[in-house]
């Protein structure tokens, strides 16, 4: 026992002494401990088992985490103070409303189509966790690293909407289906520039994969690299997102004071829980996906040729910087939705299609000039980029 | 107005007219609908608005009393009276076909009296189910529970309504008509929802989006307050008008508290009128405040809505400080006022008007030309002026659709003649018109309100009157501009403490009765603004 | 070309009001909040005087009240809110006198109109400020106004000032 002690403080003091709160040593102490005394397979399972662990902790974490802010900066964007009663500030508001959710009672709804409509919320989740595990969270803490991730993560992200469209049909409430027509037809095109702004910044990395994506850009960011061109695909990633999630000022699908609560008006319980989770994780999906592939994901700010402010930056953990970036875009996603009234259905995809999506193809034709002209900013400016 | 007596003797040669407070004209029931036509399509002074349709029981016969007015110029009245002694199965003819603003009201007449309208293409009973047993504002009616018991059993929707049309040979010919085709998708918006301001249940006929057709059904919040009046004095009667329009709650007490000094011939000190006027214009920018609210949250910004609140929260301070009331005002008796003003109130209120003019500029640059707004609500929810007048849709919406219809400029009542402010119209007609009317209107009233503020004169704040009030024999008609549109009360008195009959006019019954109009062929979600942007009130219609 | 033109002036203005908007919203995350801390804050509450809330009868020092059981509240109540029970009693000179029994108000019924307070000739009644009146039964709803044992108070020689209208 001793000197499982002894081992356990000397591999802590192999620390990376200028980054010494990064969890990669960590991690790989823990995968060289259990290999040492196990077999390939058994190593490779509680491996994975951990890592699952981990993630849908996190997922859930992260959700209750983004309720409370969620509350708390719209209540202070509209002259209130938010929840404060329950523990202090109301920090443990989250955990009172899970705690709500899980003991509600699931209504049976008469002649809904049973097993559609018990199926529909596991879709939304699904989706979500499935593209949740493609992003960055730190350094060594990247679960999926696809040589494909951006085009994994489009795919995956577009299951949602099966549970959208299901819960809307098997619910036999036709302010359901009106909502859930709405969302499909809202879901399908938003995708669309999506995924193009995503391409755009694929040209110029010339890369699919994630990590490769985030090391090209330690020392200047992608929005900046890009210059016009990238900041034109930030801002349309990000409205395009918005609308792929519902949220913002694109929620017609669940328009409180038009449809009660849209597609899914009768769900209760955990079931309603599901959709509620997956609509934050979402819009934490694409804040992450918008912060890895604009804003160099955890990297910090570096400069070349400062070392010691290098030092300093690289002090502060990569989570910390992943997270920050997020909880910007996140902070800007709140603000937005709650300063704007709700677009129409028609003037919805009357955006999408008249305005985004030309502009779209205009801003690749644009980058891939830069690129190939090489007035990108690394190109023009390598001394300091 | 000479030429108009003679136009009515040469169209009615056996009309009967007397000089009373209005010009009144009774005529044989046969002869309405004719004498209505020519008073409307009088090309020199063309009385096209239908202010008031008031059935009433006189005793000896069931008749209606009409109250028409100029559209061009809203001080030229004629009261129209007719009747009929068949009680058991009173006919008159409609004039819906002239004022359509009076479907609704023919509609409440047959379920409060019984008389069947000729020619009303919908003659469903308005406020009461279909199978009511007597009519309430008869005064011979049974008011024993037993006869019309609490249904506990839900009931389906009857979309079918019975008529009674005269065809070319003069003969009556009763029919049924269905509201609804056989596969139109029917949804049922309200009475519980959370747009509708109120209980109010609009059974609607989609195809998609699209809005086809809309019925009105009505009567959730029905308290028969008109039959309870018929046994109350009048001090007690004021009361109920907190509870019509309960956002213009001030103006409207305003209204009967008029109508009543009026008939009596009690004058009402100046200090008092001052505190009224403040008062009142004080309730219009609160009620203002609270649709802008409302029709922000409609459209989706419901950060608009608490802001709107905050704001209110100001006048409600200054309410409850002088009358102690913040919804329910209590503030207006018969001669005067209730409460003085307190000593802090002219500081309050100055300071208030400092802070509303810095918000109105932040609503300005938050909301109205925010480009997401502009979308949801420019050329939405047309109302032209013909319709405007034809459906009686009086202020912000009726100005809106550019006809000038503001009773403080037109017949100027408590202080209106004596301060300067302008009257908003606007010529557009769609729902932008009327949000913007609405801001204007709360500028206005800072206006009016910091020309009186520190001119009170000291005085009584009420007029001696009797305690025990009877009114002479007569009818007396009064109009206010309440904050959705003209507030109009009507008593006639037969000499008693206690009125014979009491008609309040509510200003919300035209504005929904214009929606299934103007929402036609918009989407549904431009129906819930176009509904935010009417801004009715749902108790007011209801009573 | 003017179509084009229209494209981008309108796509500009319609960014140009977004980001007005949104500074609207941004300057109001900053301010301070105007909601009271109900019921931490009790303490501190102010409620202004005329505030109707709860009609009491104020009694003096000596249990002594002013209501003279004439009933004009309860005539005048417009739906039947006030109940006034009296009974006869001998003076000590032998002459019979009616004084109240109990003065019973129904807080669930009560419109708060004020005709009761300010018809009563001895201004005996007055509507108080104090908010918290919230019961579990409907029964507790009805007050008894006259508190136990306590008479009417003795006309002084002056007469009371009299109620305007």
């Amino acid at each position: 026992m001793k000197f499982v002690l002894i081992r356990i403080i000397r591999s802590f003091m192999i620390l990376n002494y200028s980054q010494p709160l990064e969890v990669t040593n960590l991690t790989s102490w823990l995968d060289s401990a259990l290999r040492s005394s196990m077999s390939e397979f058994w190593v490779l399972l509680i491996e994975f088992v951990l890592v699952g662990v981990a993630l849908l902790a996190a997922y859930a974490v992260i959700a209750l985490i983004l309720i409370y802010a969620e509350r708390k900066i719209t209540a202070f964007f509209q002259a209130r103070f938010g929840p404060n009663r329950v523990g202090k500030w109301g920090l443990l508001q989250s955990v009172a409303d899970m705690i709500k959710i899980l003991l509600k009672e699931i209504v049976k709804i008469n002649r809904s189509d049973r097993f559609l409509f018990f199926a529909a919320p596991f879709f939304m989740i699904v989706a979500s966790m499935a593209t949740f595990g493609a992003i960055a969270f730190g350094k060594g803490l990247h679960a999926i690293d696809f040589n494909i991730g951006v085009l994994y993560v489009t795919a995956v992200s577009s299951l949602g909407i099966i549970g959208v469209l299901l819960a809307g049909w098997s619910s036999n409430n036709k302010y359901s289906m009106i909502g859930a027509m709405r969302s499909g037809a809202q879901f399908v095109s938003y995708e669309l520039s999506a995924g193009f702004a995503l391409m755009t910044i694929v040209v110029l990395a010339g890369t699919m994969q994630f990590s490769e994506m985030i090391d090209k850009q330690q020392y200047c960011w992608n929005i900046f690299n890009g210059h016009i061109s990238s900041i034109i695909a930030f801002v349309i990633y990000l409205i395009s997102g918005h609308a792929e999630t519902n949220r913002g000022p694109f929620d017609l699908p669940e328009a409180e004071s038009e449809l009660t609560a849209g597609y899914h008006t009768e769900y209760s319980g955990l079931q309603f829980g599901f959709y509620y989770l997956a609509e934050y994780l979402n819009m934490f999906i694409i804040a992450s996906i918008a912060t890895t592939v604009f804003l160099g994901g955890y990297l910090p700010i570096q400069v070349k040729g400062w070392e010691a402010f290098n030092g300093i930056m690289g002090y502060i953990p990569s989570y910390v910087w992943f997270f920050g970036k997020t909880a910007g875009l996140i902070f800007l996603s709140l603000w937005v939705r709650w300063s704007f009234p709700r677009l129409r259905i028609d003037q919805l995809l009357n955006l999408e299609w008249k305005y985004l999506l030309p502009i779209n193809l205009v801003n690749i034709v644009v980058m891939v000039i830069l690129v190939l002209t090489g007035l990108t900013l690394t190109d023009l400016l390598p001394g300091i980029f | 107005m000479e030429n108009i007596k003679k136009l009515i003797l040469n169209t009615v040669p056996a009309a009967v007219i007397e000089e009373k407070q209005k010009l009144t004209v009774t005529v044989e029931w046969s002869k309405l609908h004719l004498l209505a036509k020519t008073l409307r399509d009088n090309a020199e002074l063309s009385f096209d608005v239908l202010v008031k349709l008031i059935g009433m029981d006189r005793g000896e016969e069931l008749g209606v009393n009409y109250l028409l007015c100029a559209s061009k110029d809203l001080s030229k009245e004629i009261v129209l009276k007719t009747g009929t002694a068949d009680r058991e199965n009173p006919l008159l003819y409609s004039v819906t076909d002239l004022f359509e603003t009076a479907h609704y009201n023919e509609r409440e007449v047959f379920a409060l009296l019984g008389i069947r309208f000729i020619n009303n293409p919908d003659m469903r009973k308005f406020f009461l189910n279909a199978d009511w047993v007597g009519y309430p504002l008869r005064k011979d009616y049974d008011a024993n529970p037993e006869l019309n018991p609490l249904s506990l059993e839900s009931v389906d929707m009857v979309d079918i309504a019975p008529r009674i049309m005269e065809n070319e040979k003069g003969e009556l010919v009763e029919d049924t008509v269905n509201i609804f085709g056989d596969d139109d998708y029917i949804i049922n918006i309200g009475p519980q929802h959370p747009s509708t301001h109120g209980v109010m249940h609009f059974r609607t006929a989609l195809d998609g989006e699209i809005v086809k057709k809309i019925d009105v059904h009505s009567g959730y919040i029905h308290r028969g307050i008109e039959k309870l009046s018929e046994n109350l004095t009048y001090p007690q009667i004021l009361h109920f008008t907190d509870r019509l329009d309960y956002l213009s709650a001030n103006i409207n007490r305003h209204g009967l508290c008029m109508c009543v000094e009026k008939a009596a011939e009690i004058e009402v000190p100046e200090r008092a009128q001052y505190i009224r006027t403040i008062m009142d214009e004080l309730n219009r920018i609160d009620s203002h405040l609270l649709a802008w609210a409302c029709q922000t949250n409609d459209l989706g910004a419901t950060t608009a809505f608490i802001y709107g609140m905050r704001e209110r929260e100001i006048i409600l301070d200054i309410f409850e400080k002088t009358c102690g009331g913040r919804l329910i005002i209590n503030q207006n008796v018969v001669g005067g006022v209730m409460f003085d003003i307190y000593n802090e109130f002219q500081k309050d209120v100055k300071s208030f008007i400092i802070y509303m003019r810095d918000k109105l500029k932040e609503y300005d640059r938050f909301f109205s030309h925010n480009v997401i707004a502009l979308g949801r609500m420019i050329k939405i929810g047309n109302l032209t002026k013909e319709d405007a007048i034809s459906y009686a849709v009086t202020g912000p919406a009726g100005r809106g659709s550019g006809w000038s219809c503001d009773i403080r400029k037109h017949i100027p009542y408590a202080l209106y003649d004596k301060v300067d402010f302008k009257e908003i119209v606007r010529t557009e007609g769609d729902s932008y018109a009327r949000y913007l009317n609405r801001l204007d209107e709360i500028e206005e009233s800072l206006h009016i309100i910091e020309q009186l503020i520190d001119n009170v004169p000291e005085g009584d704040i009420c007029a001696k009157v009797k305690p025990i009030i009877r009114l002479p024999e007569g009818e007396y008609y009064s109009r206010v501009e309440a904050c959705r549109g003209e507030f109009g009360v009507f008593i006639e008195s037969r000499g008693d403490k206690f009125p014979y009959r009491l008609k309040f006019r509510s200003p919300s019954m035209a504005l929904v009765s214009v929606m299934p109009l103007i929402c036609q062929n918009e989407k549904v979600s431009d129906f819930i603004g176009i509904g935010g942007s009417m801004d009715y009130v749902i108790p007011d219609i209801d009573r | 070309m003017r179509s084009v033109a229209k494209y981008f002036s309108g796509l500009f203005t319609g960014i140009k009001s977004l980001l007005f908007g949104m500074s609207v919203t941004w300057k109001e995350l900053w301010t301070k909040k105007v909601t009271q801390q109900y019921p931490e804050n009790r303490d501190t509450l102010v409620i202004s005087d005329r505030f109707r809330c709860e009609l009491v009868m104020p009694h003096d020092e000596n249990n002594e009240h002013a209501c003279t059981a004439c009933g004009i509240c309860q005539m005048n109540c417009p739906n039947g809110t006030i109940v006034v029970t009296s009974q006869m009693i001998e003076t000590e000179d032998g002459k019979k006198k009616k004084i109240l029994d109990t003065h019973q108000w129904d807080l669930g019924m009560c419109t708060f109109c004020n005709l009761c307070v300010i018809t009563c000739p001895s201004d005996a009644i007055k509507f108080d400020n104090t908010f918290e009146n919230a019961v579990f039964t409907r029964s507790k709803l009805v007050h008894k106004l006259n508190h136990e044992g306590s008479k009417l108070r003795e006309k002084k020689k002056e007469p009371l000032a009299p109620k305007g209208e």
